[in-house]
């Protein structure tokens, strides 16, 4: 158990309460994009995010441009054709 | 007596919603397709959404009528009433008229269903028997669900397996609306199955949800999917909250000088702003404020002083508890309403300066959500509050200028399904962190080029 695991603040995406165990995992083996805007407040999470994540790993999570959520869903049917073409 | 609801009759209601897109000085960027670059076109939609939700998306009239069958649904719980905050206008103890849009008398309990009902009857038409979608905490499910069942179509909503366990209540609305909800991820698709294989106690996330949602419904011919906020046709129909808060003014000779609405995906806020930011675009002064939820400084910690209220610093400066806008981390997280979450067309309107963005601390929303349950007797959505924050801040404003403000708000829902995170605020779980002294002693440094309240 990480020292700031338990803490639990109300996620704005998901429109409920989570813990920081969960937004460090919220995006597969990734934190969700949100995690350091939504903690930054309670403790210095970008400093911990940087000892904890690989330099991929970061830029794969923070340094990438937003996208759009229509992006998202297209990327998603792409992927569902292409196995079922394969 | 002190008039408090402004009504419409069912008569008055609008019977047309506001497109924005006619309007922009600016037109928005098409979306693009990511695998080919170009600009997406209604064939590449057709597998997802049906056909005449579509061209709704890429329409560009500036009215488009609401059909009969719809506005019959709309009629169980619209028009809503306008109403006057006199209880809260009073320990505000400042220059300001509060008028709020209560959208919380929907059977849902928020604005949602003013798209479900819409959305389902334009995939009933479409010849649609089933649609599939995902949730969080079900705010929306709850609304499709509701939808559907009017509809007479089947509902399957992927509900986060974290929100599935700690809103039963939401999942209950769903269930007793006839729909299906399963806790994502879930036996249903070939996705699920792979997640559970691998974390049968997996609590997943709303980016397993909407792929289960898609999965669910690709490549069958009588099912769609359906989104709850960020899409053009979705802020369309919304608009109803905006044109008819627009009538019930003009009913009582006054006019906002700020209009407000707290912004997750965009819906609530669109429906309520976008008929007024037309008038914006047409020469009326106004401010049309944006409340985002953000971790931004404390108000209980830190130097009191003049501040930018974003990295940006377009805001002007503020009086505020602040632990220096540099304290933020930076731009790139920033994102504010360039996240990917946000509706297209508010992030537009954003950029041309049509729309401010504020960024409310969650404590401080809290806050506001309980001074007004206690003044005004509506518990607000935990969403809600920080449109109430924002009010808060610009009845703060008004005080400081000495200058009468008439300031509308969107309440967009209540929260007598989300008592838990009362619970959270209330039981004092939600921290306060205890900044470090180096961090504290930084932003003094930093803020000492700004004058001092």
């Amino acid at each position: 158990m990480e020292k700031y695991d338990n803490l639990e603040i109300r996620c704005p995406r998901l429109g409920g309460e989570v813990t920081f165990a969960y937004c460090m995992r919220e995006n597969g083996d990734l934190p969700c994009p949100r995690t350091i805007r939504c903690w930054s407040v309670y403790f210095p999470v970008e400093s911990y995010l940087k000892k904890k994540l690989t330099e991929d790993e970061w830029v794969r999570c923070f340094n990438q441009p937003p996208r759009d959520k229509i992006s998202t869903i297209f990327d998603i049917v792409s992927e569902l054709k292409n196995k079922k073409n394969t | 007596m002190k008039q408090v609801k402004v009504l419409l009759t069912e008569d008055e209601m609008p019977r047309q919603w506001y497109n924005i897109l006619a309007d922009l000085p600016t037109p928005m960027s098409p979306p693009l397709h990511p695998g080919t670059g170009k600009p997406l076109g209604p064939d590449d939609m057709a597998a997802i959404f049906p056909m005449n939700l579509i061209e709704q998306e890429m329409c560009t009239d500036r009215w488009v009528d609401i059909p009969e069958e719809v506005m019959e649904k709309y009629f169980l719980w619209r028009p809503t009433p306008l109403c006057r905050a006199y209880n809260f206008e009073k320990i505000l103890d400042a220059p300001v008229k509060i008028y709020y849009k209560n959208e919380g008398y929907s059977p849902a309990g928020s604005h949602k269903p003013n798209t479900a009902v819409a959305q389902a009857y334009y995939n009933k038409v479409f010849g649609v028997k089933k649609i599939s979608t995902e949730t969080g905490a079900g705010q929306w499910g709850s609304a499709l669900s509701m939808a559907c069942q009017m509809f007479g179509l089947e509902c399957r909503v992927f509900m986060v397996r974290i929100s599935y366990d700690q809103k039963p209540y939401r999942r209950l609305m769903m269930q007793t609306w006839g729909a299906k909800c399963f806790p994502s991820p879930s036996d249903q698709t070939e996705i699920g199955r792979k997640l559970l294989a691998e974390n049968p106690d997996s609590p997943g996330s709303l980016g397993i949800a909407i792929s289960e949602a898609i999965e669910d419904m690709i490549g069958k011919e009588d099912a769609r999917y359906s989104l709850g906020s960020v899409l053009n046709h979705v802020l369309l129909h919304q608009t109803i909250v905006g044109l008819e808060a627009h009538k019930q003014m003009e009913k009582i000779g006054e006019y906002p000088d700020v209009v407000i609405g707290c912004a997750g995906g965009g819906s609530n806020f669109a429906g309520l702003c976008l008929p007024f930011v037309r008038d914006k675009i047409h020469g009326k002064e106004l401010a049309i404020v944006a409340a985002e939820p953000q971790s931004c400084p404390t108000m209980t910690r830190g130097p009191y002083a003049y501040d930018f209220g974003d990295l940006a610093m377009t805001t002007p400066l503020l009086p505020m508890h602040s632990l220096g806008h540099d304290f933020v981390p930076a731009p790139i997280h920033a994102g504010g309403l360039r996240y990917h979450g946000m509706a297209p067309i508010v992030s537009h309107c954003v950029k041309e300066n049509l729309i401010e963005a504020r960024s409310y601390n969650q404590l401080d929303t809290f806050d506001a959500g309980v001074k007004w349950a206690r003044l005004e007797g509506f518990i607000p959505a935990p969403e809600t509050d920080h449109a109430i924050a924002a009010v808060v801040d610009e009845a703060m404003r008004a005080k400081e200028e000495g200058k009468e403000r008439v300031i509308l708000f969107n309440w967009s829902g209540h929260g007598l399904i989300d008592l838990m995170s009362y619970d959270a605020y209330l039981s004092g779980k939600l921290f306060n962190y205890d900044m470090p002294e180096e961090h504290i002693e930084k932003a003094k440094k930093m803020l000492a080029q700004y004058p001092t309240p």
